[in-house]
């Protein structure tokens, strides 16, 4: 199954040369054992390892701090399947160094839940009923805590540490995306039609996100959930990425704001369930890319390209450091 | 004779008319859990701090299920007899409030900006016509 955004090989072949040597991408995968592990592979899909190699539990949701010396994810047991809304919340955290070595768990099963790293990894700040915590990323203790007012999932730190973005259902929709100031707590709206796994452009000032976009429902399209791009206070919303036929997910920018990491699933929840999505990778200056036949798409955005799109294996929330990761045998 | 799971659950006991049921406020959707915002007038209140007569507004988690079925490994401790949710009818329920302190996910609220006040959370619903 491949994403089908992708011109010309030539030029796909230029993307992924372009991106082989910058840092790593780490993502959950499903095994030739059934179980869900962390893998680690070059950004052009290149140098693949397991780096966590549990049979006996399930491993997803891997952040890298934003040095790219450590991972903190969440271990399942291998027996529960991973939740497209509730994967944050699963099991315990675990950090471990990027590599994957020295994995411990940094509380019991459900704590942390969403845990998000503090620019410079000292602090994880977290989301649960109570509120927004932030706790200290050595012991897992609550240093302070913020109202979560409304937020509800996928709590993502900004990388200079002023802001918070997660799914939101006070902005009049069930899931929008907001941003929350770290300090204070206020929150403003980012995206309210259906929206889901934001994250950060690295200048902490535009955001990535999951829009079921409204004009395609309202043309009678089934609503593919499409990835876009808008400055944190809501404005210039853009088009990224779109295809009639899959679900869009889990954007994630490269450190250097020039590349975006998705997935794309004809199944509406990213299917980690099963066996995850096709990853997918793309210069952001290429976008709008719309990707298929996808005709409703094309006229709505009749200057969209074809791509490049670099389609990458199977996986689900990836995410990429620059940090130049070094394995010991 | 109510229902005993009725005087046990929640803080707060009412009677009360379900307004409507306003377009696409309820919905099958398998693969994502919600609780919608529903509107009611207060006919008898039987325990907490409620005025009878009033418009509250109450959260039903995923409402499409019957009550007795709408309890999950996320939102535990919820039920009822009620199997459908149709505008005009009566309901009695145990109610919990502020919804924000007992419920964590999306919500569809067709009445928002609408309304002041915190919502209510549903915890038992019955019918009570």
């Amino acid at each position: 199954m491949v994403l089908s955004g992708t011109l010309h090989a030539d030029d796909t072949a230029a993307l992924a040369a372009e991106v082989k040597k910058k840092g790593w991408i780490a993502f959950p995968a499903r095994t030739d054992k059934g179980d869900w592990d962390l893998f680690l592979m070059r950004p052009d899909g290149s140098r693949r390892r397991n780096i966590t190699n549990t049979p006996d539990a399930n491993e997803s949701y891997p952040l890298f701090s934003r040095d790219g010396t450590r991972l903190i994810f969440r271990r399942l047991a291998r027996g529960e399947a991973i939740d497209g809304n509730d994967y944050g919340r699963q099991g315990v955290p675990v950090v471990a160094n990027s590599d994957g070595s020295g994995a411990k768990a940094l509380g019991g099963e459900g704590e942390l839940p969403w845990a998000s790293w503090s620019p410079d990894g000292k602090e994880l700040a977290c989301l649960s009923l109570k509120g927004v915590t932030f706790a200290d990323a050595a012991t897992g203790k609550v240093t302070r805590s913020l109202k979560r007012s409304g937020f509800f999932q996928q709590l993502t730190w900004s990388p200079d540490g002023a802001w918070l973005s997660g799914v939101s259902n006070s902005f009049g929709a069930a899931w929008s995306v907001g941003r929350m100031d770290a300090k204070t707590g206020e929150t403003n709206a980012v995206s309210t039609t259906d929206n889901c796994t934001p994250d950060w452009f690295p200048d902490s000032k535009r955001m990535i996100l999951s829009n079921r976009h409204a004009s395609d429902v309202a043309l009678g399209e089934s609503g593919w959930t499409q990835l876009w791009m808008a400055d944190a206070d809501g404005k210039n919303p853009q088009l990224v990425y779109a295809e009639d036929g899959r679900h869009i997910y889990g954007g994630h920018v490269s450190p250097d704001g020039k590349y975006v990491l998705f997935t794309g699933n004809p199944q509406e929840d990213g299917d980690p369930a099963n066996g995850g999505a096709p990853m997918a990778l793309m210069r952001l200056a290429d976008a709008p890319v719309i990707g298929g036949d996808s005709a409703v798409l094309r006229k709505l955005h009749p200057n969209a390209r074809s791509g490049p799109v670099l389609t990458l294996a199977k996986g689900w929330e990836p995410c990429w450091t620059f940090h130049e990761i070094t394995f010991k045998q | 004779m109510p229902d005993p799971q009725l005087s046990a659950r929640g803080t707060v006991e009412i009677t009360a008319r379900l307004a409507e049921v306003p377009e696409g406020a309820i919905f099958k959707r398998d693969l994502y859990d919600y609780a919608a915002i529903l509107k009611y007038e207060v006919t008898a209140v039987h325990r907490g701090e409620v005025e009878p007569g009033t418009t509250i507004y109450i959260g039903h988690y995923n409402p499409w299920k019957p009550r007795a079925e709408a309890a999950d490994k996320k939102v535990k401790g919820i039920g009822g007899k009620l199997r459908e949710f149709r505008g005009g009818e009566l309901h009695r329920m145990a109610l919990e409030v502020p919804m924000d302190e007992c419920y964590l996910g999306g919500i569809v609220d067709k009445y928002f900006g609408k309304h002041d006040g915190p919502a209510y959370w549903a915890v038992w619903t019955d019918p009570a016509d």
